[in-house]
């Protein structure tokens, strides 16, 4: 790779990065718009038009649309004759800290050994570079081409995702309405719904994982499952409503991938009550 | 919307109720999981003053301060909730967070004519309403540090008043 090749993987995935933490997609708008246009409870209602009011000053200013600018998850596509070498890997890793510096992302990386990590003794890293990205997920497609998704993903929604097994019963609604009730209880405690509920359902936690961050990447508010949009609407009959103040919006979408399943009478679930700015992505063909 | 301006006194609470959507104005503390607990202390020690910190008629914004900017973090987290009682005889008078609260603290909100307020994590619109930061105490604790911010106009709902939530 030369020089000028690694630096323009630096530069877009630097650009893609501020993107995903800045700037909601117009899929996503519309769905607010729509939300607005539903709700029926006044504080509900202002609460939407407020973070749509966010989104219009984030996106003008490539500024966080919250202060928890989260955790960067890389997702690339690689289709049938491109190639992904160490040396791309590496521009890439380069790019999303280049990116946290100009977002700028919130400087919580924690410093020190595996112990310090856990109680946190070990201190803050001033950089904003030292949150470090998750592995990275390579998907095969059919499409030629290599291009990288960057997902930011915050801290709320992981205190209340839950990855655990389901006794499917062999029924459909089992599974769904398992992935109702965990959602339900998730959204109330999440605070800051709006919710995208993001799901995965594999053969085994890792594979339910990768599959929910899939979820995330191949989103569209504006394209829901008949599954994905019975779950919305049933969670929303909790009436949880936007930052937990009641109404007809607690959810805004159900982002679901169901990947291969095995003989067995369990599926893998993983189920993420994405917050009111998710999925924070951005996309770009490197 | 009604508009509060800090600091705040006790007949402005008076005409505060739940399910009010308000401005707030002025300046804030911000504080959270890391250095209330330690507020307290220097209630508890007299050393409040000495800390350059006077918390009458003052508003606590719980939240970091770092370059991303300020957003809530859950006020129902163990140091955080625990924290509302004292520093509400202590003079605070509105507290500004997200998530719901326990009766016990809604009922010590009312003893000290104190409220709570929930604010939407909308980072980028606070930041342009944000006019100054300083940092006030415990500066070892980085974003988590006591900051003092004078703000314009940030948006809020009463979630909490005069013995009465909105949850």
């Amino acid at each position: 790779m030369t020089m000028k090749q690694q630096e323009m993987i630096i530069n877009k995935i630097k650009d893609t990065l501020v993107r995903a933490g800045s700037t909601f997609r117009e899929d996503q708008k519309e769905a607010y718009r729509q939300a607005i246009k539903k709700e029926t409870l006044p504080r509900a209602k202002w609460v939407l038009e407020t973070i749509l009011e966010d989104a219009e000053v984030a996106e003008k200013n490539r500024s966080p649309l919250c202060d928890d600018t989260g955790i960067p998850h890389v997702f690339l596509e690689v289709g049938p004759n491109k190639s992904v070498t160490g040396a791309d890997l590496e521009a890439i890793r380069l790019g999303v800290a280049e990116g946290l510096r100009e977002l700028p992302g919130r400087p919580m990386g924690i410093k020190g050994d595996d112990k310090q990590r856990l109680d946190q003794s070990g201190g803050l890293d001033e950089d904003s570079a030292g949150v470090l990205p998750a592995p990275i997920l390579i998907k095969q497609v059919e499409e030629d081409v290599l291009r990288a998704h960057v997902l930011m993903l915050g801290g709320g929604p992981a205190i209340r995702g839950i990855t655990h097994r389901v006794f499917h019963k062999h029924s459909v609604s089992v599974v769904t309405d398992e992935i109702v009730k965990r959602a339900s209880e998730a959204v109330a405690l999440l605070g800051c719904s709006p919710c995208a509920l993001s799901v995965g359902i594999g053969r085994s936690q890792f594979e339910a994982s990768s599959l929910m961050i899939e979820a995330m990447v191949y989103s569209n508010f504006a394209v829901q499952s008949d599954l994905e949009k019975k779950i919305t609407d049933k969670v929303n009959e909790s009436n949880v409503g936007p930052l937990g103040l009641k109404g007809a919006t607690s959810v805004l979408a159900t982002f679901m991938k169901v990947g291969p399943q095995r003989a067995s009478g369990i599926r893998v679930v993983c189920m993420r009550p994405s917050c009111c700015f998710e999925p924070r992505m951005a996309s770009v063909e490197l | 919307m009604k508009k509060i301006v800090t600091p705040i006194t006790d007949e402005a609470i008076n005409e505060i109720a739940v399910g009010d959507m308000v401005y707030l104005s002025g300046y804030i503390y911000t504080g959270r999981d890391a250095v209330l607990p330690k507020v307290l202390e220097l209630i508890e020690s007299d050393g409040l003053e000495k800390a350059g910190i006077n918390l009458q008629g003052s508003v606590i914004f719980h939240t970091a301060v770092s370059p991303a900017g300020v957003g809530p973090t859950s006020s129902n987290k163990l140091e955080i909730e625990g924290s509302i009682p004292a520093l509400s005889k202590a003079g605070v008078k509105l507290h500004l967070g997200k998530g719901e609260l326990s009766s016990k603290t809604i009922e010590e909100l009312d003893k000290y004519n104190s409220v709570y307020a929930v604010i939407p994590p909308v980072t980028a619109l606070l930041e342009s309403k944000t006019l100054e930061r300083k940092l006030v105490a415990f500066p070892e604790l980085g974003m988590e540090a006591l900051h003092l911010l004078k703000v314009d106009s940030f948006p809020a709902i009463i979630a909490a008043a005069h013995g009465k939530s909105i949850y």
